[in-house]
């Protein structure tokens, strides 16, 4: 089906979940301001549905914005992809948002292009799949009410680790020294930990500047000490979705440093995917008496 | 005007250089941004850098004093005022505005910031007049000149001739600094400009503050603030977001107590002691971040402290539009 | 390192506070101390005008407003409740103590407005700190206003503050009246008991400047019985408190619409707030 069937459909399916009072309010993506943009949006109406729209762009994950009516009693039907339904079974799992609460249409996804070589390019040009899709192994939703289309085939069976290696390679100061560059462009506006799924501590260490955990001082050894402090803190749960390094204004490399982590839990403690099912518990949740523990 | 070819931009750069630190925008390490001129280094002249120059003025970090807090002994010391004369070299109009701006908050006459100022007054700005217009770019409609830089901040202009650069100094300052070159400009009158492109995106601003005056509680501050992020981006990368935080750095009994930027999006920001928290949501912050914009900065200076850069509508990550807002406010005033 | 005297703070950073002393500390409620401070040189640290305010901070742990309750020929007093980081620090310390202050800021009552009338303080709880210097003022000269009442209430007798004042020194001044009232009885008290609001409509003063300050709640149910009993929203006056880092008008939290409290506040009539956005 192509993307226009694919709109179509969407229309059609939150109008009538609208109509029929299934669901009080529909979450999916409008057309930004420029061609390269889209845009999450909350509909009410149902004929507001004309504004849904599925093209290239439509790379925000919507399940995270489900934290903000926590406290709603409202039943929500939002539209997932592959990467935002392992976004809302690892909320599931978390037991921060109720399935009953939900209704998810699953959109089995193409990949998205990429809007930062997008921003020098026309309308209409050929354009190649975000660096996060290209890799992509879980395009079909894992969890869903309803599928808009048949599913497609995964772009890639096994995780491509190669640009980890390339970093692993690196001496203990030539990779300091990577992270460091990458790190010094940081402007710590923590766009990256707002928009992670696995991110979702009601109150986050580096908004208690009192704590005396972390400064608001921005120079490269506390950009770094934010770095990994949220890289380390959600290893196991990270579902690939690319979010952090979507949003990043400084264009950090910041899957690199997620997949890293996904490599040595792999390594440690078996593969593992996060948010595949809300089955047992993430690696690092729970404790095994073989789990390896090389400091003890 | 003084011509420059602009195969000697290198070379002119260069010997300004060797009488104080030129900043220049450049791409570091994938970002681009103002950053200290090196030889051969590839400038960014088309477009401007993602971070705008305001930090050159009012660093992410800077320290305000040292102190000693030693039982019940404090010691109190003021920082040096940074005093080498620097060059800032091609600032766009609008983030020249973005300056103006900055200026009427930490020069007010009530209380100058002496941090700022002194930075002010040891820097030349070259602002370099548009050569290209993006399509985010609305700069005309916040009051914005195109053509002309707000000489209220910029000492030279520079015009972009295709092969060459025009230098027009317009003051004293900016005078001293070109004639440190001389040797590489040649003089020529009736120089032909090439014409401004024009804004692709034009907003109707006239009476907008009045206008915003009574939205306060209107039902457009509902309809697209559930999708901010409450991340810092915006206000981090627009020329004129100015809101600072203060805190320390302790090592032992020394500490210094630093500046850093802050953003009116965290929710840190207006919580108070106690818990009371005046703005609690997305869109209490995010009305009073355009209202500050567009209408309570306009009350107190006659001029937005928006200056249509267009950074917050290309980089925000949920693509909330200001241009768009004004366009909507403005449309229903015509209903 | 050398230490910044008064006159640096002129030429120096706006910022940049100077060094002060503790020279006396005297518990008022269960949670609320009065901190006298003097510059290093045994000087008052700055002269403020009623309802100003001032900055006070221990550098390591940090900074924050605070209204000046009173001040002497060498010294400003803050009364302090502990409610956070900063404040429970400061709740530590003791005389001696020395420590940053700068200041003063915000625009104080307006003494001219107020000169030849009737006035009329109402506070519940840390709220008398603010309205204090203001009392204070007009008992000084007493002669230039007219009668003088306090309308003061805590939750109970404990958090009563400044109670020398209220039992003691102010019913001794010629022609002004006290009356305190505690939320819940109390074995050992005899005075009024109930909420502030309702003790205004109770005592129904005439209409006069009214002098407003505490918790919103109060202010939220005293406003409206003023209103009946026929207060000017010009003569309704109270002191806003938002969170505020600079002091001067810059670092941008303490904005309300266009006015900042730091600058244009702390003070503002009814009137006044009226016509701003309520988000405070």
């Amino acid at each position: 089906m192509n993307q226009e069937a694919i709109q179509t459909k969407m229309r059609q399916r939150a109008k009538e979940l609208l109509n029929s009072g299934a669901v009080t309010m529909v979450l999916g993506w409008e057309a930004g301001t420029f061609w390269y943009q889209s845009t999450p949006i909350l509909i009410r109406q149902a004929e507001d549905a004309d504004k849904l729209v599925w093209n290239d762009f439509c790379q925000n994950n919507l399940s995270k914005y489900l934290l903000d009516f926590r406290f709603t009693n409202e039943k929500i039907a939002l539209f997932l992809k592959g990467c935002d339904s392992r976004a809302f079974n690892r909320l599931l799992q978390d037991k921060q948002i109720e399935r009953e609460k939900t209704y998810i249409i699953g959109i089995p996804c193409e990949g998205m292009k990429d809007h930062r070589l997008a921003q020098s390019k026309n309308e209409g040009d050929d354009l190649p799949l975000a660096k996060i899709c290209q890799s992509c192994r879980y395009p079909n939703p894992v969890i869903y009410d309803e599928l808009l289309t048949e599913e497609v085939t995964p772009r890639q069976k096994i995780v491509d680790f190669s640009d980890v290696e390339a970093i692993e390679q690196m001496s203990a100061d030539e990779r300091y020294e990577f992270w460091q560059k990458e790190h010094t462009k940081c402007i710590r506006c923590y766009a990256c930990r707002n928009v992670c799924p696995a991110c979702n501590c009601r109150k986050c260490i580096f908004d208690q500047a009192t704590s005396g955990w972390n400064s608001k001082d921005v120079n490269a050894s506390e950009n770094q000490f934010y770095a990994m402090t949220r890289a380390i803190h959600i290893a196991g749960r990270c579902i690939e979705c690319g979010q952090c390094e979507y949003v990043c204004p400084a264009n950090i490399p910041i899957m690199l440093m997620n997949k890293k982590l996904i490599k040595d839990i792999d390594l440690l403690f078996g593969d593992y995917d996060a948010g595949l099912s809300i089955e047992g518990q993430p690696p690092l949740g729970h404790f095994e008496k073989d789990d390896p523990e090389e400091f003890m | 005007m003084q011509i420059l070819e602009k195969s000697k931009l290198d070379d002119f750069l260069q010997m300004l250089a060797k009488h104080q630190p030129v900043i220049v925008p450049t791409d570091v390490d994938g970002l681009s941004q103002y950053a200290p001129y090196q030889a051969q280094m590839t400038l960014l002249l088309d477009g401007k850098p993602t971070v705008s120059p305001k930090g050159i003025f009012l660093p992410q970090t800077e320290a305000i004093y040292r102190f000693k807090a030693q039982g019940k002994n404090l010691l109190i010391a003021e920082m040096e005022n940074q005093q080498t004369p620097q060059v800032l070299f091609f600032v766009r109009h609008c983030d020249v505005q973005g300056i103006v701006c900055l200026d009427k908050v930490f020069m007010s006459p009530e209380y100058t910031d002496q941090q700022y100022a002194k930075k002010r007054e040891i820097t030349t700005i070259f602002a370099l007049r548009c050569n290209g217009s993006k399509e985010s770019c609305f700069c005309t409609s916040m009051g914005v000149d195109p053509e002309k830089a707000n000489p209220a901040a910029a000492d030279v202009e520079v015009y972009d001739l295709g092969d060459q650069f025009a230098f027009e100094a317009l003051n004293e300052r900016g005078e001293k600094v070109l004639s440190q070159a001389a040797e590489l400009l040649s003089n020529q009158d009736n120089v032909i400009l090439p014409p401004v492109p024009e804004r692709k995106l034009q907003l109707k601003t006239e009476g907008l503050p009045e206008k915003l005056s009574t939205t306060f509680d209107a039902p457009i501050w509902n309809d697209f603030m559930f999708k901010c992020l409450g991340c810092g981006t915006c206000t981090y990368l627009c020329p004129t977001c100015h809101c600072f935080d203060i805190n320390n750095k302790l090592r032992g009994e020394d500490g210094l107590k630093l500046r850093t930027w802050d953003s009116c999006m965290f929710d840190e920001y207006t919580l108070m002691a106690g818990g009371h928290q005046p703005r609690t949501g997305k869109k209490e912050r995010i009305r009073n971040r355009f209202l500050h914009k567009l209408q309570y900065f306009y009350e107190k200076h006659q001029m937005f402290l928006c200056v249509g850069c267009g950074r917050c509508l290309t980089k925000c990550p949920m693509n909330i539009d200001i241009s768009k807002f004004v366009q909507q406010v403005m449309k229903e005033e015509s209903r | 390192m050398t230490k910044a005297t008064a006159q640096d703070v002129l030429r120096i950073n706006c910022l940049t506070p100077t060094v002060g002393v503790i020279t006396a500390i005297r518990e008022e409620s269960s949670d609320v101390k009065t901190f006298r401070i003097s510059s290093l040189d045994g000087l008052k640290p700055f002269t403020p005008n009623p309802g100003q305010l001032g900055m006070l901070s221990l550098p390591a742990i940090g900074e924050a407003m605070f209204s000046i309750t009173a001040q002497e020929e060498n010294s400003i007093d803050m009364a302090i409740k502990a409610t956070g980081h900063l404040t429970d620090a400061l709740h530590q310390l003791e005389e001696g103590q020395q420590v940053g202050v700068r200041g003063p800021y915000g625009n104080g009552f307006p003494l001219e407005y107020c000169q030849g009338k009737d006035m009329l303080f109402i506070a519940g709880g840390i709220g008398l700190a603010p309205v204090r210097s203001m009392i204070d003022y007009c008992v000084k000269y007493r002669e230039n206003f007219g009668t003088l009442t306090v309308i003061y209430g805590a939750r109970s007798k404990e958090d009563l503050c400044f109670k020398e004042d209220l039992f003691e020194h102010w019913p001794q001044v010629k022609n002004m009246n006290v009356y305190v009232t505690i939320d819940r009885p109390q074995e050992d008290w005899k005075g009024h008991v109930g909420f502030v609001p309702d003790y205004i409509k109770e005592l129904a003063p005439t209409p006069k400047v009214a002098i407003i300050c505490g918790p919103p709640v109060m202010i939220k149910f005293s406003l409206p019985a003023l209103s009946a009993l026929g207060f000017s929203d010009q003569d309704i006056i109270t002191t806003l408190e938002m969170r505020m880092k600079c002091g001067v008008g810059k670092c941008g939290r303490c904005n309300i619409g266009s006015c900042y409290v730091c600058l244009d506040g702390p003070v503002f009539t009814q009137e006044q707030l009226k016509k701003l956005p309520a988000e405070y």
